[in-house]
């Protein structure tokens, strides 16, 4: 259960300045989540307790109106005007309780929205000055994905990124509506036909994770999946320096894999009724959800 | 368009039930002379009277427990009762879909399910549950309660929430056949184009399905212009909207919400049938077409969350003061936050969108607005808790059920405010976060109507469920329910629709495939319970509830026919029965205040002597009361069924050839004949309908029932047309304002049609100076010539298309023919069912209708005028900038 328990990590915050969360998408998200989970948890508690808490207090223990289990509330019992049939409604007051719960809660909630929003407006923004960034463009298709870098390299199924540097993934469709997501990096953009969409992450670890679609999009959308390789930024350069505007089954070295995911999402491309290559697609993305696992374990 | 007509002939209705002698008719009608009158606000309200017994023969309304009683029943409690039988079936049928899916992921991978099956599963499991099982199931109760809780006898027009039923059911029936053909829709219950077309989703059960859903929202539409004219106009004297019941509130604003919402939806779902069965390009247009479903869909979308958890929040409104004893803390502020949640709802639609391409700005607009809305509800949360302060709260099954309900929301509220923040909705876009979140709020709303269903069972039935075995249900379902979608949050990471998922889940999914079952067992605890209860439970009595307060209890279980032992009215602070007579006296002495002024502040009794006049060609000897039965809306319903099935084998502008093909165009001509004559059947049945006084009418005081219902009406079909004017401009924005040249080369014939339109709606309006002088030949000659145009306008516009046609200029050709054909083609078709109106009316013209009343050619008026009014801002759009 590792993908839970490297939630709540608060001691592995990055230093950072001021109280707006930044850093790789993973450390945003981290931070964010876990001040809101524990925030939300406090306030579901509370909320939920009290709510118990008057039930039992108020609970009708006997048949009588002077029947004291209920202790206090029994006694008010009586005094208490209780509605009778068929009177016209209305409210029974309560009104300067009601708004300062109103407001403690609204308190908290327009300061978290704030407090994430200094974030989106950083997550959201240009790359820092110096600091360098790598650009990618994703495209989806029924059912797979395309990668095609700077120099016109493309690639299918896999994404070869450097350690460390920003990706900026530029994401679109080919055909219907996806949605391209790497959980491990905390990244996922809208891929719409004829509409481009912007994101980014930086990989802070070396190895090979999972891509997914998160957008139904039709038969084969459970395998809809592709490979992140992040490599050492030298091995990336190497590997970078030595593809061309070519298609990356070309270029063979050690893409067995990739070759296998591509003849499978191959079949796929531009057959709208894929159900039957669904289900082959669908052993590979099994076989790639395994790999995952064990890495991260 | 069924609800053209349909104020029509519901006026016709009326005017027959006008034309007996006013007096004797309500004496009869209103079975209260012996027992009325008496003012109370305790017990006796229970009047065991003769009222049921008397009601049940005559109206052709066969008795309680006939199967035959329920194909006629225009009765609001029978369609309130079949819409409730119809929604847990559908419960059943969407809830087996749910188990099969959960099956598929006891582990990860392929399993029981094809990938196809799987979506399809996925799909129509969301469309039932919030199309077909969660609304007509609140609005099973709105039905059967609204009315009673109003002080109303019925619906305005009863026949028409007949025909909301059965255009429902037909519907539901739709979807089913839909499996059987080839397969059903699998884009999921978004429908994001261009999946939802049938490029990528070929199967005619796709279409069906989308169709069944068109249907639906037709039957929505009809249905919310009946709740907004009745509880707008029909309330019962002292019955102010401040005044109204708590669940009534939310069914108020629910509607409304509806109203305009449905017509954004009815939009998407028009363009999208037109789209696979014309061929029109709108959501394959690449620049635009995916987003331009996700606005349309969104915009309807959001609203629907609200629309489809207000009556549980009335629910639990109602029951929390019930069975507290208390009444509701703040409550007009209650009222207020779902007021402002119900404008509020139309602006907060692109959080759905935070991960396309819209920018920061919007993004940030939008957050804004959707935390806004967040905090309404916070308040009445704490309104409904504060409410248990002092009380003394029985937890009896119907209170546990809302009270769980209510942990369960709060729940569902704090995880909606993770969404809330765009940088974590990032990361939990199409994971199974929102999948919790939603369920905790949506099955939160229905755990709420459950325990709706517990409260007013006795109120329905007449008998007492078992409350060891509601209890034993609660029990199961609510930790059905948290183990089912408790662990969703923690597997968050898993991404929806999909059956695959890192097996380090396998723990949670299995679990919330075990709370799956245990939630769907609890059901048949619950079916169990309710159906044994019908014959061996404990009668329930009138109110079975103590510290009740709402008007539905001060009738016996389950109500006569026509509701109240007499008028119910509100004068003296709490209801009392009036009779015929001391309903009159307050007619006359409270016009002051407005109750039932009319145009020419002539008070209610002389004003029903006007209204009672007309309609003399088809007097009728038997009128007395209010008729129950009618068997057109189950006609139409029939009729709109084979119609859209066979439509459903349309694809590309034809059928398809050989025997398929064949059979599938009979069907659409079978239908079609079957639903054009059971509406005219419906047009010329004789049917009364409820008719005023009425006590409150505010803000409708002045215009009558059908009236109202037009004006309502319009106001959807405002929101239709600029849906499609939107798409439009919103096509033409993406791929160039400027660029963009209109298809037709020649501006003149659309110059013409207009000409042509504003003097048929000149004409219109001399008709009804001609039905005012009493001129026979007038009224005949105006509407004659008021026909003539519209046939012209059609003629010119059909000579305009044909050359278009003679040029390439297909449906299907572009966006730009797609827009233009589809919008004016919308408009056409609206300018045709105005003239089956007017050629029904000019028939009955020659035969003298009208000249006593003329209303209905106002109200023909009413619809033409838009109609031209429409046109004119077609005619600029399409033909010149």
């Amino acid at each position: 259960m590792s993908w839970f328990t490297q939630l709540p990590e608060p001691t592995s915050l990055p230093v950072q300045n001021g109280i707006v969360p930044r850093g790789t998408m993973v450390e945003v998200f981290r931070q964010i989540y876990f001040v809101f989970l524990v925030l939300g948890t406090l306030v579901g508690i509370v909320v939920i307790g009290y709510m118990c808490y008057l039930a039992y207090q108020y609970r009708d223990a006997g048949r009588g109106d002077a029947d004291g289990e209920g202790g206090e509330g029994g006694e008010d019992g009586e005094e208490v005007d209780r509605p009778t049939l068929g009177e016209l409604p209305t409210g029974s007051g309560g009104g300067r309780k009601l708004f300062t719960s109103l407001a403690l809660s609204a308190i908290i909630v327009i300061s978290l929205i704030a407090w994430t929003y200094g974030t989106l407006l950083f997550v959201e923004g240009a790359p820092s000055q110096g600091e360098e960034d790598f650009e990618v463009d994703v495209t989806g298709y029924q059912f797979g994905w395309e990668f095609e870098y700077p120099n016109g390299h493309t690639t299918d199924g896999v994404l070869r990124v450097p350690q460390g540097e920003r990706i900026d993934l530029t994401v679109t469709s080919r055909d219907v509506w996806h949605n391209f997501g790497i959980p491990r990096f905390k990244v996922k953009s809208d891929a719409i036909p004829g509409q481009t969409t912007e994101s980014w992450f930086t990989a802070s670890e070396t190895g090979t994770f999972q891509a997914a679609c998160y957008e139904l999009c039709g038969a084969g959308h459970s395998a809809m999946n592709a490979e992140v390789i992040v490599m050492e930024p030298t091995a990336f350069e190497q590997w970078y320096a030595n593809t061309s505007n070519t298609s990356a089954n070309a270029t063979g070295s050690g893409n067995a894999t990739e070759a296998g995911a591509n003849a499978t999402n191959a079949t796929t491309t531009g057959a709208p009724n894929g159900t039957t290559n669904a289900t082959g697609g669908n052993s590979t993305g099994n076989a790639l959800l395994g790999a995952t696992t064990t890495r991260s374990a | 368009m069924t609800t053209d007509g349909q104020p029509m002939n519901d006026s016709t209705g009326d005017d027959e039930a006008k034309t007996t002698d006013d007096g004797s008719r309500r004496t009869d009608g209103r079975h209260t002379k012996a027992d009325g009158g008496h003012a109370t606000t305790d017990s006796e309200f229970a009047t065991p009277s003769g009222a049921g017994t008397d009601t049940e023969d005559g109206h052709g309304l066969p008795p309680l427990g006939s199967v035959r009683r329920y194909l006629v029943t225009t009765n609001h409690k029978d369609v309130g009762v079949l819409y409730i039988v119809t929604a847990l079936f559908f419960l059943i049928f969407g809830g087996v879909l749910a188990l099969l899916m959960r099956l598929q992921l006891w582990t990860a991978g392929q399993g029981l399910l094809s990938a196809g099956a799987y979506n399809q599963a996925v799909s129509i499991h969301g469309l039932i549950m919030v199309f077909w099982f969660l609304s007509p199931f609140a609005f099973g109760f709105a039905n059967y309660i609204v009315p009673l809780q109003i002080g109303a006898k019925d619906l305005a027009f009863p026949r028409l929430n007949a025909l909301s039923y059965w255009l429902y059911a037909a519907s539901g029936l739709l979807l089913g056949v839909s499996f059987f053909q080839g397969a059903s829709f699998a884009g999921g219950w978004t429908m994001y184009a261009p999946l939802d077309l049938p490029m990528y989703t070929p199967e005619v059960g796709s279409t069906t399905a989308i169709l069944a859903l068109l249907l639906f929202v037709v039957s929505i539409t009809v249905s919310s212009v009946n709740f907004l004219t009745t509880m707008h106009r029909m309330r019962a004297e002292g019955l102010t909207l401040r005044r109204l019941p708590l669940f009534t509130w939310t069914i108020l604003l629910t509607v409304w919400m509806m109203l305009f919402a449905f017509a954004a939806l009815l939009a998407a779902l028009m363009i999208l049938s037109s789209d696979r069965l014309l061929g029109t390009t709108y959501f394959s247009f690449t620049e635009g077409g995916s987003l331009l479903w996700a606005h349309l869909f969104w915009f309807f979308g959001h609203p629907e969350v609200y629309i489809v958890f207000f009556p549980a929040l009335g629910v639990m409104a109602e029951t929390f003061q019930t069975f507290t004893g208390r009444r509701l803390v703040g409550r007009k502020w209650f009222i207020a936050s779902m007021v402002l949640v119900a404008l509020q709802s139309f602006g907060v639609w692109m959080h759905h969108m935070f991960l396309t391409s819209i920018n920061l700005q919007v993004k940030t607009l939008f957050m804004a607005t959707t935390i806004g809305i967040s905090l309404p509800f916070d308040l009445m949360v704490f309104s409904l808790i504060y409410t248990m302060i002092k009380g003394r709260i029985r937890f009896v099954t119907p209170f546990l059920f809302t009270f769980g309900a209510l942990v369960l929301f709060i729940v569902g509220g704090i995880t909606g405010v993770f969404l809330g923040a765009v940088v974590l909705d990032y990361e939990f876009r199409g994971t199974y976060w929102v999948v919790a979140h939603f369920h905790y709020v949506m099955v939160g709303g229905v755990t709420a109507l459950i325990g709706g269903l517990y409260y007013w069972y006795p109120k329905i039935t007449g008998k007492m469920y078992d409350e060891f075995l509601g209890k034993v249900h609660f029990a199961a379902y609510f930790v059905g329910f948290n183990l089912l979608y408790f662990p969703m949050f923690l597997a968050w990471e898993t991404p929806r629709r999909v059956f695959d998922y890192p097996p380090g889940l396998t723990p949670w999914h299995q679990l919330a495939t075990i709370g799956a079952f245990v939630l769907g067992a609890s059901f048949l605890l619950m079916f169990y319970n309710l159906t044994a209860s019908l014959f061996t439970g404990e009668e329930a009595g009138d109110n079975p509830w103590a510290y009740s307060t709402t008007a539905e209890w001060t009738v016996p279980s389950p109500p006569p026919l026509e509701n109240f032992p007499g008028i119910p009215s509100y004068r003296s602070g709490s209801i009392d029965f009036l009779a015929e007579d001391e309903r009159s006296a307050i007619g006359s002495g409270t016009a002051a205040d407005g109750g039932e002024l009319t145009d020419g502040g002539v008070a209610t009794v002389s004003d029903q002597a006007t209204d009672h006049a007309p309609g003399h060609e088809r007097i009728t000897d038997e009128g007395e009361g209010e008729d129950h039965a009618s068997i057109w809306p189950l006609a139409i319903g029939v009729g709109a069924f084979v119609l859209l099935l066979g439509a459903s084998g349309f694809q590309g502008a034809s059928f398809p050839d050989g025997f398929a093909g064949t059979f599938y165009a009979g069907l659409t001509g079978i239908g079609a004949l079957l639903t054009g004559g059971s509406l005219f059947g419906l047009t010329r049945e004789r049917f009364t309908g409820p008719s005023g006084p009425f006590g409150e009418s505010w803000p409708f005081d002045g215009i009558e029932n059908v009236k109202t219902g037009v004006w309502i009406f319009l106001a959807s079909d405002v929101v239709l047309f600029g849906a499609f004017i939107g798409s439009y401009v919103f096509i033409r924005v993406a791929q160039g304002w400027v660029g963009w040249e209109p298809v037709p080369h020649d501006p003149l014939p659309g110059l013409v049609n207009t000409y042509l339109l504003l003097t048929s709606s000149f004409s219109v309006v001399l008709a009804m100076v001609a039905a005012e002088k009493g001129s026979k030949r007038g009224v005949v000659a105006s509407l004659g010539l008021t026909i003539a145009l519209g046939i012209g306008f059609l003629l010119n516009k059909g000579i305009e298309w044909q050359e278009l046609f003679h040029e390439g200029l297909l449906l299907s050709t572009n966006v730009r023919t797609s827009t233009f054909f589809l919008t004016t083609g919308l408009h056409a078709l609206h300018v045709i069912a105005g003239l089956v109106i007017a050629i029904y009316m000019l028939t009955r013209a020659t035969r003298g209708a009208y000249l006593e009343d003329e209303r209905p050619i106002e109200y023909f008026g009413l619809y033409w005028h838009f109609v031209d009014i429409v046109w004119l801002f077609l005619f600029p759009l399409f033909y010149i900038l």
